[in-house]
């Protein structure tokens, strides 16, 4: 409060109340502001003591986009990251966790079908990256392309993707970078608040309704507590012409979290709950090489029905708890945290089987971890040092009674981690140096081909560093350069792995499996080492007049990289198969991601992203399979000016250019790998390169467009949403998704989306 | 709040504790592996006496790299009618467990299981053409002389006839696929349905 002329001020209480006193009397001229409502002047002829009350109006301005990220933690300012926050993140409501974070530059998906997506960071996936989900390392059955991460997304207020190597303080694996999932602070207020969204999709008829309560606890204050929950369903999806059978799927999920706040402490207990059943393309299912090649040839895909919510055999049955404990303690510089997490992951998979086996999963397994983080971080004026130790403990068991010979063993795994980081600021640079050392251990024991039990131990160990530093050019610009070493131990898929795998018409061997007698060799007599990484990131970012920029560029040279090599034809009673043997090779990934926005005014907003990658086997110089291709995206937003009782309407167009993957590897159709073998000519005897059943699809384009506007009502407010994706109907299909070899991807989508907030 | 922050710690602990008693080393169960199929043997047997034909195929190690081993060639004599009768082993079974004879099983699920046949041109009279398994490359829409039919009247094709043509002839081919069809097995359904449970190609002759 103000009053003009005199030069006196006030602020008021919680309230809302004020007092002026020892005033003379006279004309005074009152100015009223608050931050986010319209400054109001109230002219009072004072003759007495009088009590002036006002209703601020909010006020109604447009935000360019504030991304509000807490700096300390989870990105450091010397890091190389993208963020999906605040308004962004909300317009992806309803998207799957690896389909939001293809927003992020540098980020795609490796797909299978339209329900399973995958995040790849800069080209790599699976066990290269590692997700944070709430402070806690998501551990599922990571090895499977098709075993997207089992996470709600409307859990998340912010998504991070650290694009570095060996984001140090998160652990071993992150040799592609980190993706954080983080929920918003528990509440300190008392008043109860919430969120409801309802989201409705054509394709596929799905409906997605999930919820929010917070809130805190009356006469208990710090304590704040939060219930969410979501539930998904949808029926099978159509591409332009077909319709998709048994690609529906069904989720439900729910959260509970209560935490007590105190200057100086506080502690949090979190559950999660995530379950879901996905359906897989009833024309993906193929027992033989013969089969693969009469599905590929057919479209639509065989065994085509109408539409159905029905989802039957193949599909994936996943659920997916956590609990999680967390504590901090601050004393002076010193910050402790603590923080124990319990994850059950339960995998089932069912294919179609004889008879009764049909309703059996043919592929089941039951994943505890145990993981406890320690941290001490001691801040001073310019200089952060942190330190810490990592526990994992995990215990993998097969599901009893699949009938089928386990495509992985039941192991232990016991790793600990210690790691030292130190922040340095100064006026013009930040810096961030860091060192960690992991130990590793397994205990393993499974059953070979003839079914026999066999046991395996391993241990590794290894030290990773990283040194990153940005530069600030000047207010506008800055410079961030980061070198991080990485490692990985190969996991027990990549090692032990035996058989085919759901869908797929090709046998899959470990690295300790002989070549010749399939005998599971010990760990001793077979020549392998862990994956190593070293990742080179720089980032210019420049933000000046109406320009933002940000341009990328990277190399990721991982040394003994893991992968599915051809080496055979092997034909047993079911037919001929190619086969593939995890093997070890160096390889390159280097690549850019640009992205620039204009505001041609304070309404229209255009924007461009590109990401390029291109991914190489530099031992065999050769190309390696279901790398993303390069990607370029325009886009126009139009924000209206608020009315007095509909508020921020928009529209937005969006176009993307998906480019061919001309980098692919060589194609052999299934048909010559038969015809060969019938000829007793093993075509991958003598010529180990990487193949593919099909070259690489042609390039796409694929256009959106979305509207929105909100109605605030009192303390509430409605958010509408209508967007349309894949507007002209195209028909295409991406290379890095599986479903390719069968079917055309998805059709014309349009969504509907109302979000209630109070 | 100090109480309560001293539970806490003490709920950590506890935690901790549970990861390293969490080691679990007991054997796991084997499981069963009902569906593998290690042997096809294929038994002719001639009509009105004589001794009767087998050739069998085995595959040493199932999903490993060795091929399966196919003997023969299957020496018919011309002009004559034989029954065939196919049956399927998983040798992981011992003999006379159930699991065993996969043939049984075949037989009991017929509404979902057809073999489909294929042969050279001429090596039979009956069934005359090249058999009822289809390629990309031409529709061939022959018959077989099936035996067996399932609860549908459908053919299942564990037992059928077949009559040699009156030439001899050397070096010929004889392919049967065994196609699972749950949902999809009708008086239409061919053998580009389903998935293959088992596809072997032997060598025929036709002897004087």
């Amino acid at each position: 409060m103000f009053i003009r002329d005199h030069n006196i001020g006030k602020v008021t209480d919680h309230d809302g109340n004020y007092l002026f006193s020892d005033m003379c009397e006279g004309i005074y001229s009152f100015e009223i502001k608050f931050l986010g409502y319209e400054t109001q002047v109230i002219e009072i002829d004072l003759k007495k003591s009088e009590s002036v009350e006002t209703i601020l109006k909010t006020e109604d301005r447009l935000l360019t986009e504030v991304v509000v990220l807490d700096h300390r933690d989870p990105v450091g300012k010397a890091s190389n990251y993208g963020v999906l926050s605040g308004k962004s993140l909300e317009e992806l409501r309803g998207k799957s966790l690896g389909e939001s974070l293809q927003n992020i530059t540098g980020v795609n998906t490796i797909q299978s079908g339209p329900a399973i997506f995958k995040p790849v960071i800069h080209g790599v996936h699976s066990q290269r990256i590692l997700i944070l989900n709430n402070g806690i390392r998501q551990e599922g059955q990571q090895w499977g392309a098709e075993h997207a991460p089992e996470i709600d997304p409307f859990i998340a207020t912010s998504l991070v993707v650290i694009k570095d190597a060996g984001a140090i303080k998160y652990g071993t694996d992150a040799l592609g970078g980190v993706i954080i999932v983080t929920p918003s602070e528990l509440p300190l207020e008392q008043q109860i608040g919430g969120q409801f969204h309802l989201v409705g999709s054509t394709n596929g008829k799905s409906g997605i309704a999930s919820g929010m309560l917070e809130g805190g606890i009356a006469n208990h204050r710090g304590w704040g507590w939060r219930i969410q929950g979501t539930a998904k369903k949808s029926g099978d999806m159509h591409t332009p012409d077909y319709n998709l059978s048994n690609t529906g799927f069904q989720e439900l999920n729910y959260s509970a979290s209560t935490g007590y706040h105190k200057e100086g402490k506080g502690f949090e207990v979190f559950y999660s709950h995530f379950n879901t059943t996905i359906g897989i393309l009833r024309g993906s299912v193929v027992g033989s090489t013969e089969d693969l090649a009469i599905a590929m040839e057919q479209e639509p895909p065989q065994n085509t029905k109408p539409f159905t919510y029905q989802i039957n055999q193949p599909r994936q049955e996943v659920k997916h708890d956590l609990i999680k404990l967390t504590g901090h303690v601050r004393k002076g510089d010193n910050l402790f945290n603590i923080q124990y997490g319990l994850q059950i992951n339960n995998r089932k998979e069912f294919d179609l089987r004889r008879g009764t086996l049909n309703e059996v999963p043919a592929l089941g397994y039951k994943l505890f971890t145990h993981t406890l983080d320690a941290e001490w971080e001691k801040t001073r004026e310019r200089h952060t040092r942190s330190l810490g130790v990592n526990g994992m403990a995990q215990d993998n068991n097969k599901i009893d009674g699949t009938q089928t010979l386990p495509f992985i063993p039941n192991f232990n795994n016991y790793t600990a981690g210690l790691f030292w980081i130190e922040k340095l600021s100064r006026s013009n640079w930040d810096w961030e140096m860091g060192i960690r050392y992991d130990l590793r251990f397994y205990n393993i024991v499974g059953f070979d081909f003839r079914n026999q039990l066999y046991r395996s131990e391993l241990n590794y160990h290894n030290v990773s560093a990283t040194f990153a530093g940005t530069l600030k050019i000047n207010p506008a610009s800055s410079f961030t350069s980061s070198l991080g070493s990485a490692w990985r131990p190969p996991n027990v898929a990549e090692l032990f792995s035996l058989g085919t795998h759901q869908s797929a018409a090709a046998i899959e061997y470990g690295l300790l499996l002989d070549e010749v007698t399939n005998e599971v060799r010990s760990p001793d007599e077979v020549n392998f080492s862990a994956e190593q990484a070293l990742k080179w990131v720089n980032t210019y970012r420049i933000q000046k007049g109406k320009w933002i920029g940000e341009i990328s560029g990277y190399v990721n040279y991982i040394f003994n990289y893991i992968y599915l090599k051809p080496r055979g034809v092997t034909q047993n009673t079911r037919g001929i198969f190619p086969y593939f043997r995890y093997t070890q090779t160096d390889a390159s990934f280097i690549g850019a991601d640009v992205s620039v926005a204009y505001s041609v005014s304070n309404q229209l907003k255009l924007d461009s992203k590109i990401s390029l990658l291109r991914a190489k086997d530099e031992t065999n110089d050769d190309y390696l399979i279901f790398i993303p291709s390069s990607r370029y995206e325009v886009s126009m937003r139009y924000d209206f000016a608020s009315g007095q009782t509909w508020t921020n309407p928009f529209i937005e167009a969006r176009l993307k250019y998906i480019s061919k993957q001309n980098r692919a590897p060589r194609e052999v159709p299934v048909r010559d790998i038969i015809e060969a073998k019938e000829q007793g000519v093993d075509l991958f005897e003598n010529d180990n390169r990487n193949f593919d059943f099909v070259d690489s699809p042609d390039g796409y384009f694929l256009a959106s467009i979305s509207l929105g506007i909100s109605k605030p009502i009192h303390n509430s407010k409605f958010d509408f949403r209508l967007s349309v994706d894949n507007l002209s109907n195209t028909a295409y299909r991406e290379y890095s998704n599986r479903m390719r070899y069968y079917a055309d991807d998805i059709g014309r989508n349009v969504t509907l989306a109302i979000k209630f907030s109070f | 709040m100090k109480l309560y922050f001293k539970s806490f710690i003490l709920l950590l602990l506890a935690g901790a504790l549970t990861i390293l008693s969490g080691c679990n080393n007991d054997d796991p169960e084997p499981e069963n592996i009902p569906e593998l199929i290690t042997k096809a043997s294929l038994t002719f047997t001639p009509a009105g006496g004589g001794s009767a034909v087998t050739v069998t195929a085995t595959d040493p190690d199932g999903d490993g790299v060795q091929d399966i081993k196919v003997d023969g060639p299957i020496n018919l004599a011309k002009g004559k009618q034989y029954t065939l009768v196919l049956k399927l082993i998983n040798g992981l079974f011992k003999p006379g467990d159930d699991g065993y004879d996969v043939t049984v099983e075949v037989e009991e699920e017929g509404d979902e299981h057809q073999f489909f046949f294929s042969f050279s041109e001429g090596v039979f009279s009956s069934p005359a053409g090249m058999g009822n398994i289809k390629n990309n490359v031409s529709s061939i829409t022959g018959s077989i002389n099936y035996l067996d039919e399932d609860v549908n009247g459908l053919p299942i094709g564990i037992s059928t006839s077949w009559t040699t043509a009156d030439a001899a002839t050397t070096a010929k081919s004889f392919r049967v696929i065994l196609k699972h069809q749950p949902g999809i097995k009708s008086s239409t359904s061919s053998s580009l349905d389903g998935e293959s449970d088992l596809d072997i190609t032997f060598v025929l002759n036709v002897t004087d």
